[in-house]
């Protein structure tokens, strides 16, 4: 901050002026006494023109972001090496603490006891008084005090408060914040996001770390997971692209175990009819496709391009991000969900074509028979149909990519079975495949179990997905609703 | 460190539909007013399509004859005593004797029937050599190392056709005797043993060694009979079409079984009069014994069955059709309720705002 003044002078005043500095600056002894003296002189009956000061502006819609993170159920701390009354302030003016809040102070300890005191003080009235939201201020010197001892009382209060800040903080002392939440009961997700030298540690040691392109060079966004030009760039890097990685990833585990369940569950029911003797129900060829061919890619479009909710939507309601919080969608309630469908649909798929043979009945019209071979391409075939199905009603963003390879892949199975059924292999040793699949095709009754079978396992988790969506959407469902 | 907004160029990101994620997409919403509709035409189309099934299914007819001959059991016992560690005395007979009070329609197909025998066990079902049953020369002589132990005899020749499931060729023979009027003599129903192995089997995967001089037997000499068969491959048949390794009996026994209870084609009856089905009247099987399965406490059984467009008889994809198609339309009518309910409570909410 400086203040601006000027004052008229005459020519012999100037004359004047410019012999006492002459004088002072080509003095031998006590030169710098002699020239404030002259300064002193020369600085008087000033008029004052006024003050400028250098604003250290706030990033363009911080304030807006800020409160975005808090409605989505995301905890704000700010840690910052600024002394205590700018970084207060500064926090009131992006919105950090709010006017309504009551600023709780853990500063200028300069005891072990005096701080643990004061904690017991804050945890006190932050018990007291329920109603409004409680914010905290904590200096370096506090923390370290604090967290040497009393590192569970610190967090308490600090669990309870909207909004925590820390000023005054040393590099490490950031690193060091970030570690304990990181260890503390919740075991939540930290994410750190910063523009200098000096929040490189925190970045590396929380889990996700977010360095800002800016003025203070490029050190933060060297050494961070995800770099980004400005700060409300992080609404859109949370709310949409961080939104739809989660759905994506989250489903795709979810889908990829329950697709292998559906594969290996019959294989092994196959064994109590065949004396544990490690017969395989399918093909080995089939064993192996599977995987790579048959259902690899309608999940791999889904996890690049799958966006149940329109962009717009997610990042103006950023309430949205709260239905994935806590891993909601990778528990253990989600997984049961999935893993028990896998079990039950592979126990449709068996069990449907075991009684569909019964005591080994015709299912052609020429009443030739079918082997082991025929059996468990059936059992193959409707598998296959289905886990792609049940992808197809996963997915909520039909892009033509997604049509391609959903339906695609179905055809491209017929395909290849037709393909490899029809040649004699030279090289195979064995012949087993040979025109089995295109038998199976012109039995009028495995047709009809195929679309009993995809049917019957769709319908209940249609029936859920209905019941679900009607009676208690989520608000993300809800959300779907508006943009139709 | 100056921030250069003005440099475009090469770390620039595709601004495409495809790398920006703004392809043109198709959104669609599960919900009840969608669901519903298609519930009730998908439960209505199964029952429909169930009751056609079902009934298909119950105009099959079916007739089956347990011929293991345990004790106390009828005809056959008497060849079964001699059976629980040895095969019967060779060339025994017994006989089955039934009535028919009304047509059998047509055309009949023979079946026999084996329960317990685990024709899909891995060690047993690997224990063949497709490439020497399709004919090539080479592998005749040279079978394949998963037949053993039925590769080669103790005295050193090759086995033709080797392995396990060769070896345990079903060798019963049925035929089939009708008696027109009481008293009157039997007569011989023609049996069609063609057409009852897959033709590609029989015509392209297994194929006979070329003749060696117009004579199938020299093509397999050097070659020996697996050991639980009274005749070598090439005399299974007076047939010389129907000889060798395209036998018919042998190919469909080739085609391993899924589950331990299983049925294979043994004949087609539609020739002369019995093209129609079988008449009323009295009817002989006459069952050459020869196949020991008590030994692994097995049953024999002999099944006529006509067969209609969706093969046998078995009730299961009728009833099957038919719960899941009233399931569809018993939800179909829960979210109905649960719609009409929900569009109610949505009003009132929206009147009460």
């Amino acid at each position: 901050t400086l203040c601006m003044a000027y004052k008229h002078l005459t020519s012999k005043e100037y004359e004047e002026i410019d012999r006492r500095l002459f004088e002072a600056r080509t003095a031998l002894q006590q030169r710098e006494e002699k020239l404030a003296h002259v300064f002193q002189f020369i600085e008087k009956d000033l008029i004052l023109l006024g003050a400028t000061a250098v604003e250290d502006r706030l990033q363009d819609r911080v304030r807006e972001t800020i409160e975005a993170l808090r409605m989505a159920g995301i905890k704000v701390w700010v840690l910052t090496g600024d002394k205590h009354e700018t970084a207060v302030s500064v926090s009131l003016s992006c919105g950090h603490f709010h006017r309504t809040m009551n600023i709780l102070e853990l500063v200028n300890q300069k005891s072990d006891g005096e701080c643990a005191e004061q904690l017991r003080q804050l945890a006190r009235r932050i018990k007291e008084d329920h109603v409004i939201q409680h914010g905290l201020v904590v200096d370096g010197t506090s923390l370290s005090l604090a967290l040497r001892e009393h590192e569970k009382l610190f967090m308490e209060v600090c669990r309870n408060c909207s909004a925590v800040l820390c000023c005054r903080m040393a590099p490490l002392q950031k690193a060091k914040v970030i570690r304990l939440i990181k260890i503390s009961p919740e075991k939540p997700i930290t994410l750190a996001v910063g523009d200098g030298a000096n929040d490189v540690s925190m970045i590396q040691e929380a889990h996700v770390g977010i360095g800002i392109m800016g003025k203070e060079g490029r050190q933060a966004a060297r050494n961070s997971d995800y770099a980004i030009a400005r700060f409300k760039f992080l609404s859109k890097l949370l709310f949409v692209h961080g939104h739809f990685y989660y759905i994506r990833i989250a489903t795709l585990v979810q889908y990829f175990f329950y697709k292998n369940v559906c594969f290996i569950t019959p294989q092994f029911l196959y064994q109590f009819y065949c004396l544990f003797s490690q017969q395989t129900l399918y093909d080995s060829v089939y064993l192996t496709l599977y995987n790579i061919c048959f259902t690899s890619l309608p999940i791999l479009i889904y996890s690049l391009l799958e966006q149940h909710i329109d962009p717009h939507v997610l990042q103006s309601k950023p309430t949205l991000y709260r239905d994935i919080s806590k891993n909601r969608q990778l528990s253990i309630k989600t997984f049961l969900y999935w893993t028990i469908l896998g079990f039950s649909h592979a126990f449709i798929f068996f069990f449907g074509s075991y009684f569909l043979i019964g005591k080994d009945i015709s299912l052609l019209g020429n009443g030739q028979m079918f082997g082991n071979w025929t059996f468990g391409t059936l059992v193959f075939t409707v598998m296959v149909i289905t886990v792609t199905v049940k992808m197809a009603l996963e997915t909520h963003f039909w892009t033509w990519i997604n049509h391609l390879v959903t339906w695609g892949s179905i055809i491209f199975y017929f395909i290849f079975s037709l393909f490899y059924g029809g040649i004699l292999w030279p090289f195979l040793g064995s012949q087993n495949m040979y025109f089995v699949f295109i038998q199976l095709l012109s039995s009028g009754s495995a047709w009809f179990a195929i679309i009993l079978m995809v049917v019957t396992c769709l319908f209940l988790d249609i029936v859920k997905k209905v019941f679900d969506r009607q009676l208690h959407p989520t608000n993300t469902e809800k959300a779907q609703l508006t943009e139709t | 460190m100056t921030w250069s907004a003005t440099a475009r160029g090469a770390h620039q990101p595709d601004n495409t539909a495809f790398t920006q994620q703004r392809l043109p997409a198709w959104q669609p919403l599960l919900s009840a007013s969608i669901a519903l509709p298609l519930f009730f035409c998908a439960g209505l189309a199964f029952i429909g399509l169930g009751l056609g099934l079902f009934y298909s299914s119950y105009g099959i007819k079916e007739l089956e004859y347990d011929y293991t001959g345990n004790p106390g059991t009828g005809n056959c016992s008497a060849c079964a005593l001699a059976d629980q560690d040895r095969a019967p005395p060779l060339r025994c007979s017994c006989a089955w004797y039934f009535s028919l009070p009304e047509l059998f329609p047509g055309p009949v197909y023979l079946y026999y029937e084996l329960t317990n025998f685990y024709q899909n066990n891995r060690r047993y079902s690997v224990s063949r050599d497709d490439t020497q049953l399709s004919g090539l020369p080479s592998a005749l002589l040279h079978p394949a190392n998963e037949c053993a132990p039925y590769q080669r005899r103790a005295s050193g020749l090759p086995i033709a056709p080797c392995g396990a499931i060769a070896n345990s060729l079903f060798n019963d023979s049925f035929s089939l005797w009708h008696q027109r009027q009481p008293g009157g003599p039997y007569v011989e129903v023609p049996l069609d043993r063609t057409g009852i192995a897959w033709w590609t089997d029989c015509h392209v995967k297994f194929r006979n060694p070329p003749l060696v001089n117009g004579s199938l037997a020299l093509a397999f000499q050097g070659t020996a009979p697996p050991p639980n068969w009274p005749r070598p491959v090439y005399e299974l048949s007076p047939d010389p079409n129907n000889t060798g390794f395209i036998n018919q009996d042998f190919v469909v026994w080739m085609r391993t079984a899924a589950l331990p209870t299983f049925r294979k084609l043994y004949a087609r009856i539609r020739q002369g009069n019995y093209s129609t089905g079988l008449p009323r009247g009295t009817y002989l099987v006459n069952i050459t014994y020869n196949y020991p399965v008590r030994a692994f406490g097995g049953h024999k059984l002999i099944v006529f069955s006509n067969i209609s467009w969706m093969g046998g008889k078995n009730p299961f994809l009728g009833i099957a059709y038919l719960v899941v198609g009233s399931l569809c339309i018993l939800m179909g009518f829960v979210m109905l309720v649960v719609y009409i309910r929900y569009q109610d409570q949505n009003d009132e909410d929206e009147d009460a705002e």
